[in-house]
């Protein structure tokens, strides 16, 4: 038996160590696939149309995006800055899109699938705090806002710059309760900066 | 190329470690261990008690006089055990030198035999010069009281030791400031290989198995490698049974706070027909639902964790051989309050008093979670090669696999049907050690090291590290010298290692070389310099390789909204460590008390940028990883004294000071100063109850006022005090011996964040829990 033992001892020692020199791991890091399909919003813009007096759209529009294709980190991101006219309203529509993926995919389409679960907020900063106002104007199937549309109202006055602050709160299912709470899970938060024009 | 390099190099360590082996002289084996036992109470001498000798697995009988006689040992360190049923057991240790020594045990007698279950006699006989270093052991007994708590729960009765706290299910032990990467946790002898980039990744450890865990503080480079830089978590699962027979032991516990229960049963025996072949089988279930804090549930924050683990071997004098295997599996929830989208948000929950998600209590466990898969296998084999010393190899193969859900799937309010992260860690480890015969005043041991490891991303939906394929191997000497009331340890150790990374970048596979390679060494002296006092200095370094997320991370981490950025060119880290610790051990009272210093060259830290990273979901904080010269230093240490045979009375405190050198200022997240005060009443035996016991403990955290400016959103919480009651009693229940435990922590359900919980900035600490424990050993 002693011998028996002595003899498996060695033997199943060796074998270890030659197991861990010689054996490759079963799995294969040289290969680290390409599965790294995380959704991104790398473009975000707001497309307004100016209103006429009665409220109708004119074939005047203005755009204003936000583009970091390469997503979080990496070449920061390029912020555009918007004119709007004093004492104009606007009618609005915003745009999210993935353009990492090809051809590029729509965000906006997902947010829209998903009202319920998401709303935008548009804030006025700085030099544009009391001259610009944003209403959102569509609804999800519970009757809360949305924020894929909107009105901008800028009112008249003197020339002034400040900022246009989007964010887009992320809620889970029973949490979009007012309309005007955020959560604590913003997809999207930007300021792009607004100069308001006679 | 460089694998053949590789195992060309251990094939060489191993060749010049077997003849530095066989060189070693002869020593001659004269020296006696002799003495007498007797019953602690009438002092009568005990016929029939067992002495051995741990180490050497031999010992003797005691005759009718009480008197035996342990012949022919060569110096060395032992272990005397003294055995007799009826009784509690005494280990104690030994250095004998030159001389023949007398050991004298008198025995305490045991109302109840508990089968292998141990009394805490263990830590009356701590050994004044097992190290010269820092270490502290938790028995089996100090063990049981913290039975269905995670790992690192159970070390923070150990002074020094902190937890740095992601929820209720993830404790990450912190050893004198340091956590992750620089602690070494063994287990089972194999070292513990899991994912350990990250805070909230908590040790895989089935909490139920160890019968012992060392916990060394301080660099130990020499003798476990490099990652030793704050310590070492030794953990050793019971051993195996010698003797041949059938037993186990069931234990069940239940907690109130989270609706906790645990259990875990335990079945070993040993052969009659071949001594010597034994074997265990062990499994254990943890379920527990949402904590509570004093005022809420925390949201989605119960685990459901599945272990169980096989072992077999076969002991002789000369030689053994162990097989183990174990799995550790757990699903957990991630409190839902913690899935944030950016600074603006994170200050809006810092300044809710609550957090906005609360429900009622549940036990289900939704996204974001993580699921957790570790399975070790570990083949150790020991012989005893007669005059040259002892040869033990071991070899270990663990697969870590960590999965980890978001919240919910991107733009969608659907749980995430692919984790975000699904790593698998596959490692394989080989050691051999050998243990020479003491030559004159010398012991001592050489070894020689090897590990190899791949990581894979089975799907990444975030890149925070690559995969990877990486070979270590390390050769170690280390010697103690021993004469009279003196012993120098000193040791060296070489290491190296080579990892190359593979990533995706532009469709292309980049890949990237990294290699390191260091010495270190250590020198230790302890002075007994009165039977029951000793003093040990201990100077030891230890090395690092950065890891992977500190060179590759590149992105947001979430819960805590920054931006967090590797360097590919960071450098190793270094500690030099000095540590003096006074040692006191009589019969009344034991004391260990150290002081330390601990200077890092390389410290790597994440270091607040001052330009944010603009992204669509807002600025983040920029955090880029990057090096400094730090000091950790501080004190530690416990008091016990017996002020009667009724009552004992203790003390442990814990303070560190962290120290970035090169900017003048304290280091983020090192554990506040604390204090805690202990009171143990030993009550008499009543009816059926024996060795009952009550203890109040109190906790005393003061606030962390050191911390860096502008690296943290919220500022640390304030100082806490807790109190904690604990009732123990030991009875037998139509002749099946139980033993119960009742215990209430947080009694007063006071509202507290200790400022190492990472859940600080969201939610409450839990508040009061009640735990009731039980513990059934049975077989012979």
């Amino acid at each position: 038996m002693n011998t028996f033992i002595k003899k498996a001892h060695w033997l199943l020692m060796l074998t270890a160590f030659a197991l861990i020199a010689v054996t490759g791991c079963e799995d294969n890091p040289a290969d680290p696939g390409d599965d790294n399909e995380q959704e991104l919003i790398t473009s975000v813009t707001l497309n307004l149309t100016e209103l006429d007096a009665a409220g109708n759209p004119t074939a005047t529009t203005v755009s204003v995006n936000f583009k970091d294709p390469d997503g979080t980190g990496g070449v920061a991101p390029t912020i555009g800055s918007l004119t709007l006219k004093a004492g104009k309203n606007y009618k609005g529509t915003i745009a999210l899109l993935d353009e990492t993926k090809n051809p590029a995919e729509s965000i906006t389409a997902e947010v829209k699938a998903e009202a319920e679960a998401h709303q935008f907020f548009y804030t006025a900063k700085d030099g544009a705090v009391g001259r610009l106002a944003v209403t959102i104007t569509d609804k999800d199937a519970n009757n809360r806002p949305v924020g894929l549309e909107y009105t901008v109202a800028i009112s008249a006055g003197a020339n002034a710059t400040g900022k246009l602050n989007v964010v887009l709160s992320h809620y889970d299912p029973a949490s979009k309760k007012d309309g005007v709470t955020r959560s604590d899970e913003s997809d999207i938060d930007i300021d792009f900066t607004v100069n308001i024009a006679n | 190329m460089s694998q053949v390099k590789f195992i060309f190099g251990v094939c060489c360590i191993m060749l010049a470690v077997l003849i530095g082996g066989a060189a070693a002289e002869q020593s001659d084996r004269k020296i006696r261990i002799y003495g007498s036992v007797f019953d602690k109470e009438n002092k009568t001498p005990l016929l029939g008690a067992n002495i051995f000798i741990l180490e050497l697995k031999r010992g003797n009988v005691t005759d009718e006089k009480g008197n035996f006689s342990i012949a022919n040992l060569a110096a060395g360190r032992y272990t005397l055990v003294c055995r007799l049923l009826g009784y509690e057991e005494i280990r104690r240790a030994v250095v004998i030198a030159e001389m023949n020594i007398k050991q004298d045990f008198y025995l305490k007698a045991n109302p109840i035999e508990l089968g292998a279950v141990k009394v805490d006699a263990e830590k009356d006989q701590q050994n004044l010069t097992e190290a010269s270093q820092s270490l502290e052991i938790l028995t089996q007994a100090e063990l049981q009281k913290h039975r269905g708590q995670t790992l690192g729960e159970t070390l923070k009765e150990i002074p020094g030791v902190t937890v740095l706290q992601t929820g209720p299910a993830i404790a990450k032990p912190v050893i004198r400031g340091l956590h992750s990467q620089r602690i070494l946790v063994l287990n089972a002898g194999v070292s513990q290989e899991g994912q350990q980039w990250g805070g909230e990744h908590a040790p895989e450890i089935d909490p139920f198995s160890p019968a012992r865990i060392e916990v060394l503080k301080g660099a130990a480079g020499v003798q476990y490698g490099s990652g030793a830089i704050g310590g070492v978590i030794r953990i050793e699962p019971r051993a195996l049974r010698a003797l041949p027979g059938f037993g186990g032991e069931l234990s069940l516990n239940a907690f109130s706070n989270n609706l906790q229960g645990a259990g875990s049963l335990l079945l070993e025996g040993g052969s009659a027909k071949l001594p010597g072949l034994g074997w265990r089988v062990q499994g254990s279930l943890r379920r527990a639902g949402d904590a509570k804090t004093p005022d809420y549930h925390v949201l989605n924050s119960g685990f459901d964790e599945r272990d169980w683990s096989v072992a077999t071997g076969y002991n002789t004098d000369r030689r053994g051989i162990e097989l183990y295997y174990s799995h550790f599996g757990t699903k957990l929830g991630i409190f839902r309050g913690s899935h944030i989208g950016n600074v603006t948000d994170l200050l809006r929950a810092i300044e809710r008093e609550q957090p906005s998600s609360i429900s009622g209590f549940s036990y289900d466990i939704n996204a974001p979670k993580q699921n957790i898969a570790h399975n070790l296998l570990s083949l150790k084999t020991r012989a005893e090669l007669g005059n040259l010393g002892r040869l033990e190899m071991q070899y270990g193969w663990q697969k870590n696999h960590r999965q980890e859900f978001d919240a919910h799937a991107p733009f969608s309010s659907q749980p995430p049907a692919f984790p975000t992260f699904d790593l698998v860690l596959t490692t394989y480890t080989a050691d051999v050690t050998f243990q020479h015969q003491p030559v004159k005043n010398f012991f001592g041991k050489v070894g020689v090291s090897g590990m190899r490891q791949g990581n894979v991303l089975e799907t990444s939906r975030s890149l925070l590290i690559p995969n990877f394929r990486a070979y270590s191997g390390g050769v170690f000497a280390i010697e103690s010298w021993v004469t009279g009331p003196w012993t120098l340890d000193f040791g060296g150790r070489y290491d190296y290692r080579w990892f190359k990374t593979f990533r995706r970048l532009d469709e292309k596979v980049v890949e990237q070389i990294h290699d390191y390679s260091n010495v270190t060494g250590v020198v230790g002296l302890i002075y007994q310099f009165a039977p029951q006092w000793s003093i040990g200095a201990n100077l030891g370094s230890a090395w690092r390789p950065p890891s992977l997320n500190e060179l590759y991370s590149d992105g947001v981490h979430h819960g805590t909204a920054q931006f967090e950025s590797g360097d590919l060119n960071l450098r190793r880290e270094r500690s030099f460590n000095i540590d003096l610790t006074l040692r006191q051990s009589s019969e009344r009272s034991r004391a260990e008390i150290s002081v330390y210093n601990n200077r890092m060259r390389g410290f790597i830290f994440l270091f607040p940028d001052p330009e944010p990273t603009l992204t669509v979901r807002g600025a983040f904080p920029t955090f880029r990883y990057q090096q400094a010269e730090a000091r950790l230093r501080g004190f530690d240490g416990a008091v016990e004294y017996q002020l009667s045979d009724l009552l004992q009375l203790g003390a442990a405190v814990a303070v560190v000071r962290g120290d970035n050198l090169d900017t003048n200022e304290p280091l983020f997240q090192m554990p506040a100063d604390r204090l805690r005060l202990s009171t143990h009443w030993h009550l008499p035996d009543w009816g059926r109850l024996a060795n009952t016991f009550i203890e109040l403990n109190g906790a005393l955290v003061k606030r962390q006022t050191r911390f860096p400016q502008n690296a943290d959103y919220a500022e640390p919480p304030p100082g806490y005090s807790l109190l904690d009651i604990n009732f123990g009693t030991e009875f037998k229940f139509g002749g099946q011996p139980l033993r119960f435990n009742l215990s209430v922590q947080n009694v007063t359900n006071k509202t507290y964040r200790d400022y190492l919980s990472r859940f600080r900035y969201f939610t409450d600490d839990p508040g009061r829990n009640v735990v009731m424990r039980l513990q059934i050993p049975f077989g012979s």
